[in-house]
């Protein structure tokens, strides 16, 4: 119950922030995958459904974990800690799906855990760290680290985030950020 | 574009209605090009496509087109007022196109939200030297020089110039006497009337009101029909105008002078003039249903058969013969006019959809668990239920049928196309169309446009022969295409076929010998034409040794290849060397809801089109084969086939593996039989088909994927992924 409402809250405080186009700027949505908090511009938000039933599509990555019926509308939901390349965690009533649409594409992002929306200012916004080892370190999704309130959120590229396909990177660059710390 | 009005809408009239008026343009001009000219109505309704064209680009502003518009409009002018003789036809048709393709393209370019800003001053120029050239050709005397008139933004009727006697004109009274026992003898009147206004310059006649006073037959047949003419013509031209019809007994041709003439009809009777203009409509219009009626044979219908041998590029109208008649625009079949309304696809795309979605509810409440509860008495729901299904199966036809468009626009610009690239290779090439009025879906109609186009420039281009070489192989018959199209079980069979020099195996075997396309250990010999065939279609293949204007750059077959493929399509060549080929293209008749079979396999669902499934059959196990590599087949009343277990084949978990517990589907795919294993059938079902979303990358087998009735969501099988 507590759950539902913070996502009633959660919505309200998204249609809010549509209602006002400059408001959006510098908010970002901010889940949990794993041990990280990331962060997604919160333009690309269009809501944040529960979980439902997933059916698989054979034959893809093992990250798309198939389609959903979204109210009609056929899209396919991606899970975020496999797309990372984690370990897969388990489905529970309290998982949520996020649903992105960037460009023309919407998909759903499954998330362990809905954070919060926060508002990281444009100074408060680091490069991605890059180590002149060699051009694999540099993290693809992440285009940045924002500081919001003593915590630390990897900004995600959802453009890359959809279309990247190598992905074994993110472990990397979480230890190379953890170093930085 | 003034930006303080709302020109939006206005915007997408003038788009929408001149396209449309281009189109029939195109359509009327592609239709008579290859006759000695235009036929009056063709020549009035250019006229009037221009004006209106001109009039709503003038109010938006678009000068080059109101510009070129004008010019066009005043060349149809001067050919409808005077009736030059000696129009060059062919460039007629050429700069009408021309005109047509430049305003199109501006068009594209106010669509796209460019400003129009194509010079048409060459365009224009090139039409004022036309112009001049059939002025300066031969129009009749008195009227050569008559100036093109400033007045032509007043309304088409104001164009309407009272006959003038000129000093050739003659004065005729004639008389017409129909047996006794003729019928409708009223409409047999008109006929004459309507034969005499080609060379008419006054007209009168008695009684007047043959065409909407039915009662004036019996007057007609009693005291004969009375003309009063001026023309110019001899008395045998308006005997042969008149013609003899069974029913007519005597035609009287009588000179008269001028001032008898101008006395009118003897009995002082109130003169009735026929508007030689605009009323040719409207008269016919109202005497259009009785001529239907009468099955007698129409005189105006025997059109000059004789076709002057013509090359590309010197078509010359000969001068019109004395007695032969211009064809009149009532020789064409007239198609009824429906009324239609236009309406934004957009809307239509979402009443689809919401359709889909009424379907998908009417299953969830008629399969609703809640009913299976035992003891229920449902008879009343069921009959209820049935009566509702029944209606939103009406409903599901009608919006397919709304969304259904002939093939038509598509056939008559592939008949363009045949017309430019035949002219601009020099082959003089005849194109026919069969079954263009085939209905498919709107969405299916956007994907064919390209590959179409792409066949038949191949066709003219690689297909036919030049004339030279046609003569040298010994063909006598005219180099044709003919464009067809017909519906065959729930598919459109579209052909592309000519009757050119066909495809030469041996080039397109050392073509894909030297591509290193052949497998190797495989002989020559052991690839079928089909096989051969295949290979055109193949990226960066061409035989063309020389790359055209038009093809032979090896891009083309496989996008179009591809293009049919996306939509669910075939593309099948057929060809005999020598003479010719045959490109057809399978295309299903729908996307968007089709009749399915829903299984299960697994904890996923599927829906198999109900139209390849020809069997459903339980196996034993001692009916099956296995092959040492895991193939297997089932042995079927003495026939085998290859089998795929669908769990396996996706690799997907908790899946059936006990062959006696599943269910067999005998699928029928392209001419070859294989078998499906399943787990379990759930039922049949109309399905509203939904692409997969983009995001996910094809999947060999899968075509799509749909909503089931508890608003689950199965997988479309693609039954010709699963051969190969």
């Amino acid at each position: 119950m507590e759950e539902t409402s913070g996502l009633k809250r959660l919505d309200e405080d998204l249609k809010a922030v549509s209602d006002e186009r400059d408001a959006q700027k510098g908010k970002y949505m901010t889940f949990k995958s794993g041990n990280e908090y990331y962060g997604l511009k919160i333009q690309y938000v269009n809501e944040i459904i529960g979980f439902q039933a997933i059916t698989p599509v054979p034959e893809t990555e093992e990250y798309i974990k198939g389609l959903i019926n979204l109210r009609g509308k056929i899209i396919p939901v991606i899970d975020v800690r496999l797309r990372f390349g984690q370990e897969p965690f388990e489905y529970n009533d309290r998982t949520c799906i996020i649903v992105i649409s960037v460009k023309t594409t919407v998909v759903g992002l499954i998330v362990e855990k809905i954070a919060e929306v926060v508002e990281i200012k444009e100074e408060n916004i680091l490069p991605p760290p890059t180590l002149g080892r060699t051009d694999k370190t540099q993290n693809k999704y992440i285009y940045g680290i924002g500081k919001a309130g003593g915590a630390v959120k990897l900004l995600l590229d959802p453009d890359k985030l959809l279309n990247d396909t190598d992905m074994s990177m993110i472990e990397q660059g979480n230890d190379v950020l953890n170093e930085e710390e | 574009m003034a930006e303080e009005f709302n020109t939006e809408g206005m915007l997408d009239m003038y788009l929408f209605e001149n396209e449309q008026l281009l189109e029939q343009l195109q359509e009327r001009v592609l239709e008579q090009k290859d006759s000695d000219c235009f036929d009056e109505e063709s020549i009035n309704e250019i006229f009037r496509t221009m004006h209106t064209i001109k009039g709503s680009s003038g109010i938006m502003m678009f000068d080059n087109i109101t510009a070129i518009s004008h010019k066009l409009e005043d060349v149809f002018f001067y050919l409808r007022e005077s009736h030059p003789e000696n129009v060059p036809h062919l460039e007629l048709v050429e700069h009408v196109l021309t005109v047509e393709d430049f305003i199109s393209g501006e068009m594209d370019k106010i669509r796209n939200g460019d400003s129009p800003d194509g010079e048409p001053a060459e365009i224009i120029a090139e039409l004022d030297k036309f112009l001049e050239k059939i002025k300066g050709g031969g129009g009749k005397t008195g009227e050569t020089g008559k100036p093109v008139p400033e007045n032509v933004h007043e309304e088409p009727k104001h164009f309407y110039i009272a006959p003038v006697a000129s000093s050739a004109s003659r004065f005729y009274k004639i008389y017409i006497t129909f047996f006794p026992d003729t019928e409708m003898a009223n409409v047999h009147a008109y006929k004459a009337v309507y034969a005499l206004k080609e060379i008419a310059e006054d007209l009168l006649y008695s009684p007047e009101d043959i065409i909407s006073d039915p009662d004036s037959a019996q007057a007609i047949v009693k005291d004969g029909f009375r003309i009063l003419l001026q023309s110019q013509s001899d008395e045998e031209e308006i005997r042969n105008l008149i013609g003899v019809g069974y029913d007519i007994e005597s035609v009287d041709v009588f000179e008269c002078k001028a001032n008898e003439f101008l006395q009118g009809f003897d009995f002082g009777e109130p003169e009735l003039k026929i508007d030689l203009e605009s009323s040719v409509e409207d008269i016919e219009a109202k005497v259009k249903a009785a001529i239907d009626q009468s099955s007698q044979e129409d005189d105006a219908a025997e059109k000059p058969k004789e076709k002057p041998k013509m090359a590309p590029g010197d078509f010359v109208i000969k001068s019109k013969e004395p007695g032969k008649k211009k064809q009149l625009a009532k020789d064409k079949p007239k198609t009824e006019k429906a009324s239609f309304i236009s309406v934004n696809v957009s809307k239509m795309d979402q009443l689809m959809d919401l359709i889909g979605e009424l379907v998908i509810s009417e299953s969830v409440v008629l399969q609703n668990p809640d009913l299976k509860v035992p003891g229920l008495n449902l008879t009343n729901f069921n009959k209820a239920a049935a009566q509702m299904s029944k209606i939103s199966t009406d409903l599901q036809n009608v919006i397919m049928s709304m969304r259904m468009v002939p093939l038509t626009n598509i056939f008559q610009k592939m008949n363009r196309i045949v017309f430019d690239v035949s002219r601009k290779l020099g082959k003089d090439v005849d194109f026919e169309m069969v079954g263009e009025h085939t209905e498919v879906d709107k969405n299916i109609i956007e994907h064919i446009s390209d590959p179409l186009m792409h066949l038949v420039r191949n066709a003219v281009d690689h297909g036919i022969e030049t004339k030279e070489e046609r003569e040298a192989s010994g063909k006598t018959e005219k180099a044709k295409i003919t464009l067809s199209a017909r519906t065959e079980a729930g598919k459109v069979w579209i052909s592309v076929a000519d009757n050119g020099t066909g495809l030469n195996r041996e080039k397109i075997m050392a073509k894909a010998k030297k591509q290193g396309l052949l497998t190797d250990g495989k002989p020559e010999s052991a690839y079928s034409d089909k096989e051969v065939y295949q290979f055109i279609t193949l990226p960066g293949f061409s035989t063309n040794e020389q790359v055209t204007e038009y093809s032979g750059r090896g891009v083309g077959m496989d996008v179009v290849v591809q293009n049919i493929q996306a939509i669910g399509g075939v593309l099948d060549i057929e060809s005999e060397p020598g003479y010719g080929s045959t490109m057809s293209l399978k295309i299903p008749l729908t996307l968007a809801i089709i009749d399915g079979i829903v299984m299960e396999t697994g904890d996923s669902s599927f829906v198999m089109e109900t139209g390849v499934i020809k069997q459903f059959f339980s196996v034993k196990e001692d009916m099956m084969i296995h092959e040492p590599d895991g193939d297997e087949y089932v042995m079927i009343r003495g026939e085998c086939y290859p089998v795929i277990r669908l769990g396996k084949w996706y690799g997907l978990d908790n899946y059936q593996t006990s062959i006696e517990n599943g269910m067999m589907l005998i699928l029928e795919v392209d001419s070859r039989t294989l078998c499906l294993f399943v787990d379990k059938l759930i039922g049949k079902q109309e399905i509203v088909v939904k692409p997969i979303p983009p995001y996910i990358k094809k999947i060999k087998g899968l075509s799509g994927c749909t909503q089931l009735g508890d608003g689950s969501i199965a997988l479309i099988l693609d039954p010709g992924g699963l051969v190969d």
